[in-house]
């Protein structure tokens, strides 16, 4: 198993208490695949990936990378392997290029080579964004094209698990078939995806579950 | 009529002081016709002044008559304890528990600095004579206040104004120091931002309190001058270094052991 969850629980307090998000989910990821969860708004399913991400205080239970606990494993190196991309995803200011090589200039990938301009100018194009360019100002883009950006620099930096937290929500029919199918290309690859949506089945999704009152349930078809 | 005293300073009597209260009551009193709704506060602020600084007047009377060591230490203790207080209260958005780095941070900053200037520049005598070492350590410690506040509001503010790129960045691999250094370098430059205008403008603009102060007791301006740049450097110093070492000190708190920004809701 790539990735692996047993008894992954979390609690939120707000004013009027301490509610359970996530109940004891277990959930196991292998190489290559796309698992989907889907659940209704507040159902916990952000959380679930903040928690599988590391970036979730509080948040209880065993994670696993290739069997290798969690605890043994530096944060900053887990998330560079499980990778999260936000439900908002934030560009900083610069130009896209900037962006796209932001994660090459943190020290957790200080040893590694960042990609070319012509690597990046390439993926661009490969994703619909040939016209906007690398050194258009992010703040310039659109909703969808923010979203394709966000993806691409997670995707370049190679994770070994996408986590994609309604990757495709809100964005405009072009956008969200880019979005599509550059996960599924991810997954071709090699890569393993752990994508939640509001409550949107994909048949083409190789595992799918749903998040309800913080249990985790696995839906036998789409 | 105003005496003149043995130095040759004019001495301000009680009749010249409740003069000069009649322009804050004229003041209150156009503040109470418009409605500003600050009266009070001017009345309480204006009493607070009176009280205060009679009670500093007398407070440092008896100092100067028992010059030690541990006494000045002990106003320089109460100083620091007192502009950490402010400096937190200013701050709403600063997590809990950081009275003891703020502290240590004015206090790095703002003994070194007043010691290095008695000591080192004016070459006082005793190193910790209290005529000299507790006037220059309040402008210090006081200046460097207002910079060290307004870079620990900054610093939180920003990152809460970031919480989505902190988290993108987080996702990506980054170190609590590599999310928030964008926000770090915004607060400390509005926390150096002030104190550089006040270098640049002081002597064209404003005539600072220590020059203006040794101008009235009679001292020759080209004396005083050379004391007030000494004491403008070392106010900017303490400053700039105050307000790094705070917000150095600060930040890390508002992330989890495990490098996650703790929003708010999470905190």
């Amino acid at each position: 198993m790539l990735l692996e969850a047993r008894d992954l629980s979390a609690t939120r307090t707000t004013e009027s208490g301490t509610h359970v998000v996530l109940d004891g989910v277990d959930l196991g990821v292998e190489a290559g695949t796309l698992t989907d969860v889907v659940g209704p708004s507040g159902s916990g399913k952000t959380t679930l990936l903040l928690a599988l991400a590391r970036l979730l205080p509080g948040a209880t239970g065993v994670l696993e990378l290739d069997g290798v606990a969690a605890e043994r494993i530096p944060p900053q190196r887990w998330r560079r392997d499980v990778a999260l991309l936000p439900q908002v995803p934030a560009l900083v200011p610069g130009s896209v290029g900037d962006n796209l090589l932001l994660p090459w200039r943190l020290r957790v990938r200080s040893h590694e080579t960042p990609p070319s301009a012509e690597v990046l100018a390439r993926a661009l194009a490969d994703v619909g964004l040939a016209d906007v360019g690398l050194e258009r100002d992010p703040s310039r883009l659109s909703v969808g094209q923010i979203a394709r950006v966000a993806l691409l620099r997670v995707l370049l930096t190679r994770p070994r698990v996408l986590l994609a937290d309604e990757p495709d929500a809100a964005l405009d029919d072009v956008s969200a078939a880019q979005v599509t199918r550059m996960t599924e290309a991810f997954v071709a690859e090699g890569g393993a995806v752990v994508r939640v949506r509001h409550l949107r089945l994909d048949e083409r999704a190789d595992r799918r579950f749903r998040l309800e009152g913080g249990k985790l349930s696995e839906v036998a078809d789409a | 009529m105003p005496s003149t005293a043995a130095s040759g300073v004019v001495a301000i009597g009680w009749l010249q002081l409740a003069f000069a209260s009649g322009f804050i009551v004229v003041s209150g009193a156009v503040s109470l016709a418009l409605g500003l709704g600050v009266t009070r506060d001017l009345w309480v602020a204006s009493l607070r002044t009176y009280a205060q600084l009679l009670a500093l007047g007398f407070v440092l009377r008896w100092v100067f008559r028992n010059d030690t060591p541990l006494v000045v230490l002990a106003i320089l203790v109460v100083m620091l304890v007192a502009a950490t207080s402010i400096i937190l209260r200013r701050s709403p958005d600063a997590p809990a528990g950081l009275f003891g780095s703020t502290l240590l941070a004015m206090a790095l900053t703002g003994v070194t600095i007043t010691f290095a200037v008695t000591g080192l520049v004016v070459g006082v005598q005793p190193w910790w004579h209290a005529q000299y070492v507790i006037p220059i350590g309040g402008m210090v410690i006081g200046n460097s206040m207002s910079g060290i506040a307004l870079a620990l509001e900054r610093v939180f503010a920003d990152l809460d104004a970031r919480h989505a790129e902190v988290l993108s960045l987080a996702a990506l691999g980054a170190t609590p120091w590599e999310a928030a250094r964008p926000s770090v370098r915004t607060a400390l430059r509005a926390g150096m931002i002030p104190g550089i205008n006040t270098l640049a403008a002081v002597g064209i603009v404003f005539i600072p309190g220590m020059m203006a102060g040794q101008i009235l007791a009679g001292t020759d301006p080209l004396v005083a001058a050379p004391y007030q740049i000494v004491v403008m450097l070392m106010v900017a110093t303490a400053d700039i270094l105050g307000s790094v070492a705070a917000v150095l000190l600060s930040y890390p708190r508002r992330f989890s052991a495990e490098g996650v920004y703790l929003e708010r809701g999470r905190r």
